[in-house]
């Protein structure tokens, strides 16, 4: 009797905090199939069903709503920042983690302490220095920003590799390894989870940054912006009362590729903790 | 060793890099964590220093090109600037247009019959997007990267000249600018006897939308008349008054008074013997319930709806009251309201929106005939036609089809007792507060203290 009591408690505080986090966005995927244009707060689901919004996200782009081509744009600088990014946290968490040399610990120090500053604090000069190298409004301007001081979050990276064991490296060593082998045929197998973990960190900055976006791609021509700046732009006062419903099937194709992207990765990701702690 | 040195060289050259980064970027912020208003008022102060140069450097520029004018003109024989403008373009002009979403597809057009206008030069005009309320927060962000010519809206005029990102308008060449418009729009275009934009369009003020249905052109002449009608017709009247946009229509209309002084505080009388009869008014009209403070997005809804029958807004909500009302849909003048017993005449917000000039823009000649192209009779007809919107353009505005617009005619009765918005930032906190306390009637019985807080928010100094 004590048991189901509990049973029944707990389910129902579980249950209620289930609807306080899914509202939102079950308003958000329902708004998103709504009839009408605008905000609707009236009724919480929509009196008149279409798929209209979605079909003018894609296939009928105006001056406002440019998603393809703002899809596309985001794409392209997550993959790339995502590709390099995660390079560049691998190298440095390899040497960090795997080489000795002197000043190594002072060195980790500081990349840790610069990398607790608050990215935000430093755009402006990002943005004046990308705009003395003309970088601004280009992609790969975004792509170098977003990629350059991401060796600096190594320190997760750097503790997983910490637990592979050195007798591995060692072995290597002696059968006449480069650093270069060592890293690509033994570490970057071992690392897996941490590789996947990486990734999607990486990816997921550019894919939902709006406030360095907003900063660099400031020459107003629509086409070059990136979901985020272009979604906030439906939000606008004069825009809002036409473009809501549109902005929120915006919002959930966006969270497409995430969820693709994590779904594809959690298998590796889970795989990979689990291989790893049997070898530990 | 030399790998070593070389080594330990582009190390300290890095960490120096980063260091000066931080340092920079921690003073910038510092600022701007610290006040809003000082951040602005320090921007000011830097981009003034910097825009005073080129300000100097492009009036300069424009001396020279006058001069330039004048001697081509004796040698050429030609009177005509924009001739000369030609003559002396020898390279592709290169010109960014910032027009708002909605002016996309007519600013497109536009900018083809510029082309066209001068076959002879050859154009590379970008047209980007940038709505007319937020183009001070974009083009103050960096003044040098924003477009040569953008539209934005009269009440962010003095930030953007103090910030120097207006090219004064001091000589013209096809547009008569200060006497083709009609006189309130080129005094919104004004600051300290200087002419900084071209006027676009005169209608973003605000007034009373109706269905006809409900009341008749009589009882729209009363806020107090209407109520009663609306009270037993079951219907609502909406007006934002938790706004200081909207508020100030009451206090304005009751003789109160609000101005800017040139630092950008305020003055304000609108705790002066007898006001508190004004915020009495306001109070007892929103006490009925019939008057209910609705912000602009529960507007829309509620017309859709048909919750409320008559609302206070702006030709922006023209569209949504038209396809809800239908042939009942009209608009008006703001109605008189009842302070101590004498009917006082509400006032409003006159708004114009203007295109302005980059000084920073490397074909100000272009950029400015471009401006007159884009604010020209034709254009602003072509802008009426397109979208509904109402041209400042004496011409323009005088044509039957915009006579004939109730959003337009109503704008333009309501012109007499609208003042164009120069009041400055600390305004708007403390009449949001002042609007929501009368409006939810929790403002109690000691009005005069509510006045006198409000009041002393309103005039606080700037830092």
């Amino acid at each position: 009797m004590k048991k189901t009591v509990g049973f029944v408690v707990r389910h129902l505080v579980l249950t209620f905090l289930v609807i306080i986090w899914l509202v939102p966005i079950l308003w958000l995927v329902v708004t998103s199939f709504s009839g009408y244009k605008g905000i609707n707060t009236a009724h919480f689901f929509p009196e008149t069903w279409s798929l209209d919004n979605y079909k003018v996200l894609f296939l009928q782009p105006d001056s406002v709503v440019q998603y393809g081509a703002w899809f596309k744009n985001t794409l392209l600088i997550a993959i790339f920042t995502c590709i390099v990014s995660t390079a560049f946290v691998l190298m440095v968490s390899y040497a960090m983690s795997c080489l000795r040399f002197k000043g190594r610990k002072g060195l980790m120090s500081f990349g840790i302490v610069l990398n607790m500053f608050p990215g935000v604090l430093s755009m402006i000069a990002v943005y004046f220095v990308m705009k003395s190298l003309g970088l601004t409004n280009s992609h790969l301007g975004m792509i170098i920003v977003y990629s350059a001081g991401s060796g600096l979050g190594y320190l997760i990276t750097k503790g997983f590799m910490d637990t592979i064991s050195t007798s591995l490296r060692e072995a290597a060593w002696l059968e006449g390894a480069s650093e270069a082998t060592i890293f690509f045929k033994i570490i970057i197998p071992l690392s897996q989870p941490i590789i996947v973990y990486t990734i999607i960190n990486s990816f997921l900055v550019p894919w939902g940054d709006f406030v360095l976006a907003k900063l660099m791609l400031n020459s107003g021509i629509a086409t070059d912006w990136t979901i985020a700046i272009g979604l906030f732009n439906m939000l606008g006062k004069s825009l809002i009362n036409k473009y809501f419903s549109i902005f929120c099937a915006g919002g959930v194709i966006v969270s497409i590729p995430i969820s693709a992207l994590f779904v594809l990765m959690q298998k590796f990701y889970v795989e990979g903790v689990t291989g790893g702690s049997v070898k530990g | 060793m030399k790998k070593k040195v070389l080594a330990a060289l582009l190390a300290t050259s890095m960490v120096a890099a980063s260091l000066v980064g931080c340092g920079n970027s921690g003073n910038e912020a510092g600022g701007a964590s610290s006040a809003d208003n000082s951040t602005a008022a320090d921007t000011t102060t830097d981009n003034t220093a910097a825009a005073d140069n080129t300000a100097a450097d492009n009036s300069a520029a424009t001396d020279t090109a006058a001069a330039d004018t004048s001697a081509d003109n004796s040698a050429a024989s030609s009177d005509d600037p924009v001739a000369n403008l030609i003559a002396a373009t020898t390279d592709t002009v290169k010109l960014t247009v910032w027009a708002s979403e909605e002016d996309q597809a007519l600013t497109t057009q536009l900018l083809e019959d510029f082309k066209a206008a001068y076959p002879d030069v050859t154009f590379d005009i970008t047209l980007g997007s940038e709505s007319e309320s937020t183009a001070k927060d974009t083009i103050l962000a960096d003044v040098e990267a924003a477009a040569d010519v953008f539209s934005f809206a009269d009440d962010q005029i003095n930030e953007l000249v103090q910030a120097g990102a207006l090219q004064p308008v001091a000589a013209t060449y096809t547009l008569d600018v200060a006497n083709e418009n009609v006189a309130g729009s080129v005094e919104a275009a004004t600051v300290n006897g200087t002419l900084y934009a071209y006027p676009m369009t005169a209608d973003n003020g605000y007034f009373m939308f109706y269905d006809a249905s409900v009341f008749s052109d009589e009882d729209v002449k009363s806020l107090d008349k209407m109520v009663e009608v609306a009270e037993a017709a079951g219907k609502k009247i909406a007006m934002d008054v938790s706004n200081g946009w909207y508020i100030y229509a009451f206090f304005q209309g009751a003789g109160y008074e609000l101005t800017m002084n040139e630092d950008g505080s305020n003055n304000c009388t609108w705790n002066a013997a007898g006001a508190t009869d004004v915020a009495q008014a306001i109070m007892d009209l929103y006490g009925t319930n019939v008057l209910v403070d609705m912000s602009d997005e529960e507007m829309a809804t509620a017309i859709a709806e048909g919750t409320i029958a008559a609302a206070v807004n702006g030709t922006w909500r023209a569209e949504t009251a038209s396809d809800a009302w239908g042939e009942n849909y009209s608009a008006t003048k703001l109605p008189t309201f009842n302070v101590a017993g004498k009917d006082c005449q509400m006032s409003s917000y006159s708004g114009y929106k203007l295109v302005g000039v980059n000084p920073y823009s490397a074909n100000i000649g272009w950029s400015m005939l471009l401006a007159e192209f884009l604010t020209g009779e034709t254009a602003q007809t072509a802008r009426f036609e397109a979208r509904g919107l109402g041209p400042s353009n004496v011409a323009a505005a005088s044509s039957d089809a915009v006579q004939a617009d109730p959003a337009i005619a109503a704008l333009a009765a309501q012109a007499a007792y609208a003042t164009p918005q120069r009041v400055g930032g600390n305004f708007w906190a403390p009449a949001e507060t002042l609007g929501q306390i009368l409006a939810d009637g929790s403002a109690g019985s000691d009005l005069q203290s509510v006045l006198d807080t409000a009041v002393e928010g309103i005039m606080a100094p700037i830092e």
